[in-house]
This record gives C-alpha cells, structure tokens and sequence, in this order.
C-alpha cells in the first residue's frame, strides 16, 4: 500500500470512528440533563415562518428537544396521521375545522384556535398589469387572455380549496355571476352547482387545469417562488405569506376574504366536496393546532404549544401578518393539558 | 449445466465465495423492502392493483414517465456522446473544470435545480421566452419533464460513456487511420462499436435517473402528472391503498424495461 492510499485509509477510519467519539464526549458531559426527545410538528406550510422563530426560542430554553417541522399542505399533513399511521407530536392546521372534521374522536380530542389569516391575490413589480390591479378589477385582470395565475391543489391545501370559494363569493359581492365560471370553470374541472342560495363547489380527483391560463400546485407557498420569478403573474395566498416573502398583494372585501367572524354567515353559504368526498365549508380562515393522541412526546408538546399561545407566540405571530387570538380559544378546557389552561378561553 | 459450471467455479475460489455472501446482504435489503411494497399490493390489495390498471390516468402517466425520459435519454446520447469522446480522448486545459461541472447535477438538490431550470425555462425566462417563440413550453408540459431529466440525468451517461472510448486503445484508431480510414470512419466503425457496452449501460442509467426524479420535475411541471407526482397526490389524497398499488406496476415496469436492455445489450453488439 502506498502512502497515499494509507492516509486515505486512516481518514476513512477515522470518518467511521467520529461519531462513537462524539457520543462518549456529549453523554459525558451532559449526565444529570434528561433524556433527548424529537419533537415531531406536522403543520400548514404557511405557519412554516412563524413556527421556524417558535422552534427557535423552544429550542434556546429546552436544549434536551429537538423540533422537527414538517410542513405541508394542511390535509396531507392530517392525512399523514389518519392514514399512514405516523406518530407526531403535534398537529397544526391552517384550518381549524379538519382537527374536529377528520381527527376527532379517534386521533384528538381537543383543539386551541391560535391565530387568523385572510385570503389575498398576490403579485410581483414583473407581473402583468402589476400597475393596474386593485380590490375592483382583479377578476377582470385574471380574466384577461395573456396572465397566468395560480392556486394550490385544493386536494390537499385549504388555501387551494379557499380559493374557489373566494372566487365564488366575490360574484355576489361584485354582482357579477360569470366570475366563477369564467375563471374556475371553464380553466379547470372544478364546477359549481346552487342548491337553493348555497353553492358547492366540486373538485375531482384530477384538476385538468388549462396551463396556458392556470397553474397548480400542491401547496400555496411552492407558488411563492415562482410568483417572484416572474413566471406567474398571480397567486392565491394568505395575507401572511404576502407578508413573509415581500410580495404584492390585492387586499379584497370583508365579505369574501374569509378573515371575518361577522361575515361567518355570508362565508357559509359556499362549500367545497374535495375529491375524497368531504365537505368543507367556507369559515373564517382560523389556525388550529392539537396534540394528537398517539403522540409520542404529549409532555414536550404541551410545552411547545404553551410557546405558541403565549407572549413569545404572540409577538412572533403578529410580526408574521397572522393576527395571533388572545386568548387563544379552545373547545373543551377540559381536556387540554392542565399547564395550557390559563391562556385559553373556551369557545 | 450452467449452475453446476459457476458452483465448481466458486468452490475454487473461496474468496469469491466470501465476497459473494457479503454481497447478498445488500441484495437480501432491496429485494426485502420490493418484496415487502410488492407482496402487500398484489396479494393483499388485489382489487386496488385491478383498479389502477383500470386508470387511464395512471397508465398515462407511467407512460409519459417512461416516454420523456427516453426523449432525455436521447437527447443525453446525441450531444453527451462528442462530449464523451473529447473527454476521453484528449488532455486539455480546464478539462476538470468541464468534468466538475458535469457532475455537479448528481450533488446539488433537486428541488434547487427544478427552481434553477423554472427561471431559465419559464415562459418569461432567457431561454424559455426564446423556446415559446418556436411553439415550445416548458412550463407546465412534458418538455419540462424532459429537460429537468435530462438535467439530472445526464451525468451517468456522458460518464459511462467516457469509461468506454477510454477503454478503447487509441492504436486502433491509429491503425485504421494508417489503413487508409477517415477519422470520422474510424470513430463510427472501430471506436463506437467497441464502446457500445458502455454507451447501452449509462442510457440504461440515465433512463433509470430519469424515471425516478421527482423533486426537479415537479417544481417546472407539476402537469402534465408523471408517475412519482401522481403517487405523491394519491398517497396526500388516499393514503398507501392507493398509491402503493401505482409504485408496484411503476416498478414492474421498469424492471421488464431493465431486463429488456440488459438482455438486448449482452446478445453480440
């Protein structure tokens, strides 16, 4: 063997034996603190900014914890639960309504409400008729032949699936009854049907959007990107991820921008079938997380949620565009975590 | 006949013995985990594998998985193959330079390099505003697919490729040149021909590449669906019964597919 080969020889060693090194050094040292816990969080990707400043500050107190964030769309993240059997430790959904519709009572029995969002149309300076936009001409401006925008999979995303509601509500609000058709139907093979003053929408399986015009994907924020690369003119998202990212935004009415509890009447009149046959209603856009009840780690996670629910979780999630509830509500005070109880107001 | 030929063979050789029993361990991992995804669908979930046969959204999408990385594979062939042989053949300078760059493909995340191809390629973008010009769209359509393939992919075979006019003892061309062949002559009738183990093996390897990227693919189009972005959806919408069952015939597929070319490339050439 030659030198070289013999120095390439020792270092691979030495590469293997590293770690059983680094592990003897760290258990040594550390003896008297407890066990190390990974904290497993599915959540919304749009709760992925305020929850990475969450993570952060746990993370400076509790040295022992490991959080680990796993974002993606609301649905799939629930789904992941349900279906596939994954055990977390915690569970946040950008709808707040899944926890009680799809987890309950197998897989949760509890959920706190922690924070609002609202729908907006965002753009960039390099979208098409950037200049023109505003709260009165969008649907017009989306109408128009040569602008491309997009939502995300209503499949699998509540922002996806928000989209067409806002879509639909807008055309009572702007008294103009092709707005859906125009923009969702004749695009996508999504359609709308009245059932006496309510409207539900259906969206199958496959979405066959029409490219040219429409672009789809799984969850809204893969749209922020690509809304900056000036390869989408428009994109569905909530106010918070505008916010986080610096795009422009269209700030729409009250009455269809699912943000207010006062137009909660108005917002329900228009559901959504989703291809797994479930229904969603339109509700304000409110944040749930619980604690699921195969958890691994439900301790650590009530500790984590506490960060969530109070001062520091407030302050972060107000910085982030996402107006935090205080106090934060919750549907049974019962059955939440006894150390969680003084920052929740039933509801 | 054959069987007995290889054991006899072995029992004179006890290192090869030993090396083989190690290496059934890795093979013993791979056939477990297929074993596992395969065994569940067709013998658990039956009628879920029936009903995906029965999709013409699958069938669809495993084809067009299949077509748009032969169509990358191609393309890899047709300028990976000059590329290959100026590599192997020459020492110049930057040479490493160049070898670096195309490895670089196999290192960086995909989802990084579906970000990097959406800003070229997109229809505003420097080279996919030119492309939408002369009628072709990358974004949002199979050419998409096609070029973050190709971008991924491409490494193995330019590669193997290299590997095979190396192999290649350029005194054969240096004969042929003397009996009278042009240089193109010699290359298409002494150097190619004696390479083409090599070239076969790394389009098999790209092709495979191909077939299985997701990350770049999904980022410039997510439509059209191919295979592992239509598993992903039906795994988020439906859960394992109904995406496992997708995998299986994916895998079935490829294997037939494998086994084809292997066969096909090991009969004289």
């Amino acid at each position: 063997m030659n030198k070289k080969n013999m120095i390439l020889m020792i270092s691979i060693c030495l590469l293997l034996v590293a770690p059983l090194f680094s592990g003897c050094i760290s258990s040594d040292e550390k003896e008297e603190e407890p066990e190390p816990v990974t904290l497993k969080v599915l959540h919304a990707g749009s709760l992925t900014s305020p929850f990475e400043k969450i993570e952060a500050e746990f993370e400076a107190d509790y040295p022992y914890v490991d959080v680990q964030l796993e974002p993606a769309g609301s649905v799939a993240c629930v789904n992941k639960i349900i279906e596939t059997g994954i055990e977390a430790d915690i569970l946040a959904s950008a709808d707040y309504t899944l926890i009680p519709s799809m987890m309950m009572p197998d897989y949760a029995d509890w959920y706190i409400l922690f924070a609002s969002n609202e729908m907006v149309l965002t753009y960039s300076e390099n979208s098409k008729y950037a200049d023109e936009i505003d709260a009165d001409n969008w649907y017009d401006i989306l109408r128009r032949d040569d602008v491309l925008w997009a939502f995300s999979n209503p499949n699998l995303d509540p922002c996806g699936y928000r989209t067409p509601m806002v879509i639909q509500l807008a055309e009572a609000a702007y008294g103009d009854d092709q707005i859906f058709e125009d923009l969702i139907e004749s695009y996508s093979s999504i359609y709308a049907e009245e059932q006496s003053g309510n409207y539900i929408i259906t969206t199958p399986e496959d979405l066959a959007p029409d490219t040219d015009h429409l672009t789809i994907r799984d969850k809204s924020v893969d749209l922020v990107s690509m809304v900056l690369e000036g390869g989408l003119d428009y994109a569905w998202e909530y106010i918070s991820v505008a916010v986080q990212n610096g795009l422009d935004y269209v700030r729409l009415p009250k009455s269809i921008n699912l943000s207010s509890v006062a137009y909660a009447d108005d917002y329900n009149k228009v559901s959504v079938v989703t291809c797994d046959g479930k229904s969603k209603s339109a509700n304000p856009i409110v944040y749930g997380v619980t604690v699921p009840l195969n958890a691994p780690n439900s301790d650590v996670a009530a500790l984590f949620i506490e960060y969530i629910i109070n001062e520091v979780g407030q302050g972060i999630f107000e910085l982030d565009g996402q107006p935090p509830m205080v106090p934060a509500g919750v549907n049974d005070i019962e059955l939440v975590p006894e150390t969680l109880k003084e920052y929740l107001e039933q509801i | 006949m054959r069987y007995v030929e290889i054991t006899n063979s072995m029992r004179k050789n006890p290192l090869s013995c030993i090396f083989f029993l190690i290496g059934l361990v890795i093979i013993l991992f791979v056939v477990a985990t297929l074993f596992n995804l395969i065994f569940k669908t067709l013998f658990l979930n039956m009628e879920g594998f029936r009903d995906i046969l029965n999709d013409p959204a699958v069938i669809s999408s495993i084809w067009l998985t299949m077509y748009t990385s032969f169509l990358a594979t191609l393309i890899a062939m047709v300028l990976g193959i000059p590329l290959a042989y100026v590599l192997a053949r020459h020492d110049f300078f930057g040479k490493q330079i160049i070898e670096s760059f195309i490895d670089i493909p196999v290192i960086i995340p995909h989802t990084v390099a579906g970000i990097a191809l959406f800003s070229l390629l997109m229809k505003r973008g420097a080279i996919g505003g030119f492309f939408e010009s002369i009628g072709i769209v990358f974004q949002d359509s199979m050419w998409g697919i096609v070029a973050a393939m190709l971008f991924v992919s491409y490494p193995f075979f330019v590669n193997a490729a290299k590997d095979g006019f190396a192999s290649v003892n350029p005194n054969l061309e240096k004969v042929a040149r003397t009996l009278g062949a042009s240089q193109s002559h010699a290359f298409f009738h002494v150097t190619l021909p004696l390479s083409v183990r090599h070239i076969v093996s790394g389009a098999i390897m790209s092709w495979a590449r191909g077939v299985s990227e997701f990350g770049a693919v999904v980022v410039i189009a997510y439509y059209p669906m191919i295979a592992s972005t239509l598993i992903l959806y039906r795994f988020n919408t439906g859960g394992l019964a109904e995406s496992q069952p997708i995998a299986v015939l994916l895998i079935i597929m490829c294997f037939i597919t494998f086994l084809a070319f292997r066969l096909a490339s090991k009969k004289k050439w």
